[in-house]
C-alpha cells in the first residue's frame, strides 16, 4: 500500500502514524540562555526538529515612519547540518521565506512592545537581531521557530541605558556598569505559530515529514495567548476550500491558545531557578 | 572549572557589545607562605617569621593592602622595612587599570627578592573567586573579593601546621565600609595610617605616608580658596559641545600666577590660552591635562612681563598680599596685546610625578608641617608632613603630591626619598637628570646581553659583504677628549681629474638589531646626553667608545657616503655603501687646523685635509648664497680640574675652520641621504625639518635693530641672512654677534618627523628643501633609523615591519624630539650649575656686558666673556622700588633718570647668590651706569693670585 493511503486512511479514524491525535504536538524540549554571548537565546527541539534562536540587542536609529519604536530583524540560517538539501545555497530560499514570515508575525507593536525598545525618539532605539539557526529538520519548522523566538525574547536581557543631555542638546548614551541592571521584554502578547497540514480531508498539527509529503497545502496561523489570530498564510501548491480554511483556523486558534499557557509556565519556572539551574546545552 | 565573565561595553560606533570571557578556576594556586605544608609550592616568598616591630600587631603577620592603599601609599610599600606583603590579583589588576606608573613600581617591588612580596592570583583560585552579585558595584565586588581572599588566608594559615606561632594576616584598608565589613567577618583590619604609625621601630616611615582625604581638614583654613573642579562627565560634555577646551597646562617659569594652556588643534591649528591669577589656575599643576573655559573677551589680558616668584612663608590667610600681586598683573594692556584668557574648570588627567626640591623648614619649631620648594619653578610649593625636618634641611629631596584640596593654598604631599646634600655635584647632577626625565640608570642585564662578545673582530663573511676601504687615507676630526667618534672623512684625486670625497659613519645598526632590548633601550633614550664632565650614553660604552667608535688604526665597520666631485665642489655621482675602514688619524679640530696651516707637512692625511678644507669653503659659500643662516649662540667650555672635576676656568668655544669643514661634509651627507631615503620610501622616511618662524617672532629682533637704525629683513631666510651680514654699527664690533644671538632666539625648534605624516619638509636654517640626520648614530637614535632605511634602500640589510609603519615612526619621532629637547635643557642646566661652581670659586667679579632684553622690572645682561646671561632686577622686595617706566615699543625701561634699551653697554658685578641654596643664582648688580639708589659701588675684586693654578 502506498504511504499516502496509509496516512490518509489512518487520519480518517483520527489516527496518525506515530500514534498521536490530530491536534497533538510531538515531544517538545525548551531551554533558554544557552548561548552566553547573546542577550537572549533559546533552543527548542520538536521531535527531531531542532532550532536555536539567539537575540542580540544593538543600538540603532528608529525607522523614520515610526520614530518612537524599535524594531526586530530576522535572519534564518539553514545550516547544511539540518538536512543535506541545504548544502551550498540550497537553504537560501527557504531561509528568506521563513524570515519574511517571521517579520510579518513578530515585527509589529501588537506582538512585541516596540515602544519599549525606543531609547530616544527619532534618534536611538534598540534593534533586536533575531538569528534563527536550523540545526535539524524534521518537519514543522514554523512552530518550532516561533516557540523558540518567544522563549528567547522572554530570556532577553537588554542592558539598561541612560540618556544624559548636555547643554547643547546633544545626547549621550551611558551604559550602566552593572551587568545585572537590565531591561526585560514583555512577551505576553508574542504569538506562536501553528501550522495545520491538510492531509486528505483532515488537517493535522505538527506534521512529520511523512505527513507533509502527503499534504497538498498547509495553513500557517499565528495565535496569541488570548486566541487572537494575528497572521495567516497558506503555503504549499494545492488549494484549500473556504470551508476547510475556516475549520483549520478554528483548530489553529484552539491549539495555539492551549500552547501558550504551558510554555509561559515552563519559562517562568526555568527563570526562577536562577543560577542554580543545571544547564543542558548541546551535549545533553 | 570554567566560569565566564560577562560585561557590556560601548563600542566606538556607539553600539553596545556584550563580551563574554572564559574564566578558568584552578585548585593549584599556592599560598606562597613558608609555613604552609599543604601547598606544593617550589619556593615560598612569604617568610616564616614575618616580624615587624609594631604595637598593634605584636604577632608575626602578613599584610594584605587593598587597592587604594597601594595606589596612595606606594612610597611606603617601597620602603625596605615593609616586607611579607600579599598582593592580591584583584588589587594588582585595579592598580594597573588606574595608574600605570604605580603599577610599574609595584611590579618592581614584587620582583625584588628581599621584599618578600607575593602575588596571590585569587581571581583564579577556586575558593576565592567570587562572582558579582545583582546590585553590587564593581568596586564593592572587588572589595568583597579582597575580603574573601583575606579570609581564605586566615583559615588556610590556621589549618596548616599550627606550629606557625600564631601567624596572621592583616588587611589594610582606608575605606570605612570595607573595614567594617571585614571586622564583621572576623578579619584583622587596620587603616593604613594606623598600621604604619604602630611600627614603633621605624618612625621615619610616617613621613612617607601620603595624606589621605580625612587628614586634610586639620591643616587648612575652612575658607574655600579655589572653585570646585567639575566632574569628568560634565567636562567631557563641555568639551564635546565646545564650551570647554582641553589642553596641557604649562605654568610660567617666571611668574607663579600665570600659565598657558596649550590646545592641540587639528594639524596646524594649535592655540594657547592664557591663565592668570590663582583662582583661574585653580590648582592645576604643570603638565596636567586640563579643561579650560574662555573668559568673555572684555576680561582678556595680556601676558605680563613681571617676574614673580612665590616666596616667603606659607601664606594661607594673608590673601591681601596675594591680591596685590595679582593686581600688579592686571595692568591695562593695549587691546592688541591681549590674548585669549581663560580659567581652569576641571582636571582631566593629573600628571604628577615625584618632584625634586628642598624643604623650607617651618619657622615654628617642633612643627611637622613644612613647605617644600620644587627645583622646577613651574611646580607650586608643596606642603609635606615630616618629623625629620632638621635632617632634611640642606638636602635635595623628592616629594610626591597627594592631592590639592580646594581650601588649601598649597598641594599636600609626602616625602619620598633624599638625594643627598644640596650643592654637591653628584646630588645636583642626579636632580637635573631626574628633572629633565633623562633615563640615566645603568644598562640592564637584558640590554647588555645583546652586546657582541669580546674579543670582537670582523668576520670573513662580513668582510666579503662589505666594500674594503681600509687602504684609503681616512681620518677623523673631533673635539678634544671625544671617545665616541662617529664620523671620519677621506678625499683623494681621481685619475679623471675629479676628486672623490667620502664620509664614513660608524655602522651602529650592525650591532643594534631592530626590536631587541638593546634597540628598545636606545630608542627610549633617544640621544646621548652630554653634561659637563659626564656623558649619559644612548648605547652601552662597549659600543659607543669602542666597537662603533671610528678610532685610528683599527678596523671598523662603517656606512660610507661617497661622492665624486669636480673641483668646483659640484657633485657628479653619489653612492652609499657598507664598508670597512681603517682610520689613519684621530685628530682634534686644533690639530687638524695646525696640519693644514703648517706648510711643511706634506703627508697624505694633511693633503686630503687641505683638499677637504678647500671644497668645504666652496660648499659653504654655495649654502650661504642659497640663504642658509649663520646664527650665533655662545657655547661655554669649562676647564676642569683633573682630580676634583671642579671647573677652574671657563671660556666660550672657539670655532675654527676645521669645525666648519667637518660640518659642511656632514650637512652634505645628511642631505644626500635624506634625498635617497625619501625617494625610496616617500611614506616612512625619517626626516628633520626646521619650520620658518612666524613673522611675529621677529618683532623683538626688528625692534632691537631699529633702535640702532639697522634694517633687518625677515621676508625670507636669504633676506635675513643678508641683512644680518650687513648689520654693523660703527664702534660696536660685538653688535653683529648680539644681533645673531637675538635672531637665534626667534627661531623655531627643528624636529624629526615621518615623511608620510607631513608635507612641509623645508629646513629653514640650512636653506635645504630636505634634511635628515645620518652622521651621528652613536649618539642619536634618529640616525639609527635613517641608517636602517638607507641600508634597505641599497639592499644591504633586511627591513622589518615597524620601519615601514608611519604611525610608529611618527610616535618614535615624537619621543626623539622630546628627548632631544630635554637633553638640551639638561645640558643647559648642567652648564648653569658649573658656572655657579666657577663663580663660587672665583668670588666677586666685575664685568662688562650688554643688555639683551628689557623687561618690565629688570634687564637681562649678557657677559660675552663667559657667555653668561643674568638678570638685573630693579625692584627688590626689601628696598623701595625706584621709579620705573617701561615702554613696550622700544622696548626701553626708564629707571629713575636713565633709560635702558637693548644693546646698551653696562658694567655689572657678578657674584653667587647662595641665599636660596636650591636656586643658587648668579646675581648681577649694576655698577655702570651709575644710578643713585639703584647701582652699587664696584666691589674690590680679589687678586687673581689666590686662585688655583690654571691648567697649562
Amino acid at each position: 500500500m502506498p504511504l499516502i493511503t496509509i496516512v490518509c486512511h489512518g487520519l480518517e479514524d483520527d489516527l496518525r502514524v506515530d500514534g498521536r491525535g490530530c491536534e497533538d504536538y510531538r515531544h517538545m524540549e525548551i531551554e533558554t540562555d544557552v548561548v552566553s554571548n547573546t542577550d537572549g537565546s533559546a533552543k527548542v527541539t520538536l521531535g527531531h526538529t531542532a532550532v536555536l534562536v539567539g537575540i542580540k540587542a544593538d543600538i540603532g536609529k528608529p525607522r523614520p515612519m515610526v520614530p518612537n519604536e524599535g524594531y526586530l530583524e530576522f535572519f534564518v540560517d539553514c545550516s547544511a547540518n539540518a538536512t543535506p538539501e541545504f548544502e551550498g545555497r540550497g537553504g537560501e530560499e527557504l531561509g528568506t521565506e521563513l524570515s519574511n514570515t517571521l517579520y510579518k508575525v513578530f515585527n509589529n507593536k501588537h506582538s512585541v512592545d516596540l515602544k519599549g525598545l525606543c531609547i530616544s525618539a527619532g534618534e536611538h532605539c534598540w534593534v533586536l537581531y533575531v538569528d534563527v539557526l536550523l540545526l535539524q529538520c524534521d518537519g514543522n519548522l514554523y512552530d518550532a521557530i516561533s516557540v523558540a523566538i518567544k522563549a528567547a525574547l522572554f530570556n532577553t536581557k537588554i542592558p539598561r541605558v541612560h540618556i544624559s543631555a548636555d547643554e547643547e542638546g546633544g545626547k549621550e548614551i551611558e551604559l550602566s556598569d552593572d551587568p545585572y541592571d537590565c531591561m526585560r521584554l514583555n512577551v505576553e502578547n508574542v504569538p506562536c505559530i501553528v501550522t495545520l497540514c491538510k492531509v486528505g480531508h483532515r488537517h493535522v498539527v505538527d506534521a512529520t515529514l511523512q505527513e507533509k509529503a502527503c499534504s497538498v497545502a498547509s495553513l500557517i496561523i499565528s495565535v496569541t495567548h488570548k486566541g487572537t489570530v494575528t497572521c495567516t498564510r497558506k503555503v504549499g501548491g494545492g488549494s484549500l476550500d473556504p470551508e476547510s480554511i475556516f475549520e483549520m483556523t478554528k483548530a489553529g486558534k484552539r491549539v495555539g491558545k492551549a500552547l501558550h499557557a504551558p510554555l509561559m509556565k515552563l519559562l517562568q519556572q526555568e527563570e526562577s531557578l536562577g543560577k542554580t539551574r543545571q544547564k543542558v546545552g548541546f551535549l545533553g | 572549572m570554567l566560569k565566564s565573565k560577562i560585561f557590556v561595553k560601548k563600542t566606538r560606533a556607539g553600539g553596545v557589545m556584550k563580551i563574554v570571557r572564559e574564566h578558568y578556576l584552578r585548585d593549584d594556586i599556592w599560598c606562597g607562605s613558608e609555613v604552609c605544608a599543604e601547598c606544593k609550592q617550589e619556593s615560598a616568598e612569604l617568610q616564616r617569621d614575618a616580624c615587624i616591630e609594631s604595637n598593634l600587631c605584636t604577632y608575626p603577620h602578613y599584610v594584605i593592602p587593598d587597592t587604594n592603599v597601594v595606589l596612595h601609599q606606594i612610597d611606603v610599600l617601597e620602603d625596605p622595612v615593609i616586607r611579607n606583603v600579599i598582593i592580591l590579583q584583584t588589587v594588582l589588576q585595579e592598580v594597573r587599570h588606574r595608574s600605570a606608573p604605580v603599577y610599574k613600581r609595584l611590579k618592581d617591588i614584587i620582583h625584588e627578592k628581599e621584599k618578600h612580596f607575593y602575588t596571590f592570583t585569587n581571581e583564579h583560585h577556586r575558593e576565592t573567586f567570587i562572582e558579582r552579585e545583582p546590585g553590587e558595584s564593581a568596586n564593592d565586588r572587588n572589595d568583597r573579593a579582597i575580603r574573601v581572599a583575606a579570609k581564605w588566608y586566615c583559615q588556610h594559615l590556621k589549618t596548616s601546621e599550627s606550629d606557625a606561632d600564631g601567624l596572621k594576616v592583616v588587611l589594610l584598608t582606608n575605606d570605612q565600609g570595607n573595614k567594617q565589613k571585614a571586622e564583621e567577618s572576623g578579619l584583622l583590619v587596620y587603616r593604613c595610617e594606623e598600621y604604619i604609625k604602630s611600627l614603633i621601630g621605624n618612625p621615619e616611615l610616617v613621613d612617607r605616608l601620603a595624606l589621605s582625604n580625612d587628614d586634610k581638614n586639620e591643616i587648612t583654613s575652612s575658607k574655600l580658596l579655589f572653585p570646585e573642579h567639575l566632574p569628568l562627565s560634565k567636562i567631557q560634555a563641555g568639551i564635546k559641545s565646545g564650551s570647554f577646551l582641553q589642553g596641557t597646562f604649562r605654568a610660567s617659569r617666571d611668574n607663579y600666577l600665570e600659565a598657558t594652556v596649550f590646545i592641540q588643534g587639528d594639524g596646524e591649528e594649535s592655540t594657547e590660552i592664557l591663565l592668570q591669577g590663582l583662582q583661574n589656575l585653580n590648582r592645576a599643576v604643570y603638565q596636567d591635562v586640563v579643561a579650560v573655559q574662555l573668559l568673555p573677551r572684555d576680561q582678556w589680558v595680556a601676558p605680563s612681563s613681571v617676574v614673580l616668584q612665590d616666596e616667603g612663608a606659607a601664606k594661607d590667610d594673608n590673601e591681601e598680599e596675594e591680591d596685590e600681586e595679582e593686581k600688579a598683573l592686571r595692568i591695562s594692556a593695549a587691546e592688541a596685546a591681549r590674548k585669549p584668557t581663560g580659567k581652569v574648570v576641571g582636571i582631566i588627567k593629573r600628571n604628577w610625578r615625584p618632584f625634586c626640591g628642598m624643604l623650607n623648614a617651618s619657622h615654628i619649631k617642633e612643627s611637622t608641617r613644612h613647605l617644600f620648594t620644587p627645583a622646577d619653578r613651574r611646580i607650586p610649593r608643596i606642603r609635606i608632613e615630616t618629623r625629620q625636618a632638621s635632617t632634611l634641611a640642606g638636602q635635595r629631596i623628592m616629594v610626591a603630591i597627594d592631592g590639592w584640596p580646594k581650601h588649601s593654598r598649597y598641594p599636600n604631599g609626602h616625602f619620598v626619598r633624599s638625594l643627598g646634600s644640596a650643592g654637591e655635584k653628584d646630588t645636583e647632577q642626579e636632580v637635573l637628570l631626574l628633572e629633565h626625565d633623562v633615563p640615566h640608570q645603568a644598562f640592564s642585564q637584558a640590554v647588555l646581553s645583546f652586546l657582541p662578545e669580546m674579543p670582537w673582530a670582523i668576520t670573513p663573511e662580513e668582510m666579503a659583504r662589505r666594500e674594503d676601504l681600509r687602504s684609503l687615507t681616512v681620518c677623523s676630526v673631533d673635539p678634544p677628549g671625544c671617545t665616541d667618534i662617529d664620523d671620519a672623512l677621506h678625499c683623494r684625486e681621481l685619475d679623471n681629474g675629479n676628486v672623490e670625497v667620502g664620509v664614513h659613519i660608524a655602522d651602529v645598526t650592525h650591532f643594534l638589531r631592530p626590536g631587541n632590548a638593546l634597540d628598545k633601550e636606545a630608542a627610549n633614550r633617544g640621544t646621548t646626553v652630554y653634561l659637563c664632565g659626564k656623558r649619559i650614553d644612548m648605547v652601552p660604552e662597549l659600543l659607543s667608545s669602542n666597537l662603533c667608535s671610528l678610532r685610528s688604526n683599527v678596523e671598523r665597520l662603517a656606512f660610507s657616503c661617497i661622492w665624486e666631485m669636480n673641483h668646483k665642489a659640484e657633485i657628479l655621482k653619489t653612492r652609499f655603501t657598507k664598508s670597512v675602514i681603517n682610520s689613519k688619524a684621530s685628530l682634534t679640530y686644533a690639530e687638524a687646523q695646525m696640519r693644514i696651516d703648517d706648510t711643511t707637512m706634506k703627508d697624505d692625511t694633511t693633503n686630503s685635509l687641505r683638499a677637504l678644507n678647500k671644497l668645504a669653503k666652496i660648499l659653504k659659500r654655495y649654502r650661504i648664497e642659497k640663504g642658509a643662516l649663520t646664527l650665533s649662540s655662545l657655547e661655554v667650555r669649562f676647564h676642569m680640574d683633573s682630580e676634583t672635576h671642579d671647573p677652574i676656568d671657563l671660556q666660550t668655544k672657539e670655532l675654527m675652520e676645521t669645525n666648519s669643514m667637518v660640518e659642511e661634509f656632514m650637512l652634505l651627507a645628511n642631505i644626500s641621504v635624506a634625498q635617497k631615503i625619501y625617494d625610496e620610501f616617500p611614506d616612512c622616511a625619517m626626516l628633520r625639518k626646521h619650520p620658518a618662524p612666524p613673522l611675529s617672532n621677529y618683532d623683538i629682533l626688528l625692534k632691537a635693530a631699529k633702535s640702532k637704525d639697522v634694517e633687518i629683513h625677515t621676508d625670507s631666510a636669504k633676506a635675513l641672512a643678508d641683512s644680518l651680514d650687513m648689520a654693523r654699527v660703527e664702534g660696536f664690533p660685538y653688535f653683529n654677534t648680539l644681533l645673531r644671538i637675538l635672531a637665534t632666539r626667534c627661531m623655531m625648534q627643528a624636529v624629526y618627523f615621518c615623511s608620510g605624516m607631513d608635507t612641509d619638509f623645508h629646513h629653514y636654517g640650512l636653506a635645504s628643501p630636505i634634511y635628515t640626520h645620518f652622521t651621528s648614530p652613536i649618539r642619536r637614535y634618529a640616525d639609527i633609523i635613517v641608517h636602517r632605511l638607507l641600508a634597505v634602500a641599497i639592499g644591504a640589510d633586511k627591513t622589518y615591519p615597524d620601519l615601514m609603519d608611519k604611525q610608529k615612526q611618527s610616535a618614535l619621532s615624537n619621543n626623539l624630539n622630546y628627548r632631544h629637547k630635554m637633553s638640551q635643557y639638561a645640558q643647559r642646566a648642567s652648564v648653569a650649575f658649573h658656572t655657579q661652581l666657577f663663580f663660587k670659586s672665583r668670588g666677586i667679579l666685575n664685568e662688562e656686558g650688554f643688555v639683551l632684553f628689557v623687561r618690565k622690572n629688570a634687564i637681562i645682561v649678557l657677559i660675552p666673556k663667559f657667555g653668561l646671561e643674568g638678570t638685573v632686577f630693579f625692584d627688590t622686595k626689601d628696598k623701595a622700588a625706584p621709579h620705573l617706566v617701561f615702554d613696550e615699543d622700544g622696548p626701553t625701561l626708564k629707571v629713575e633718570q636713565h633709560t635702558f634699551s637693548i644693546f646698551d653697554r653696562v658694567k655689572v658685578t657678578i657674584s653667587l647668590d647662595a641665599s636660596n641654596i636650591q636656586h643658587q643664582k648668579i646675581r648681577m648688580s649694576l655698577i655702570e651706569p651709575v644710578i643713585a639708589g639703584v647701582s652699587v659701588p664696584a666691589p674690590e675684586v680679589e687678586p687673581l693670585a689666590k686662585k688655583p693654578k690654571l691648567d697649562r
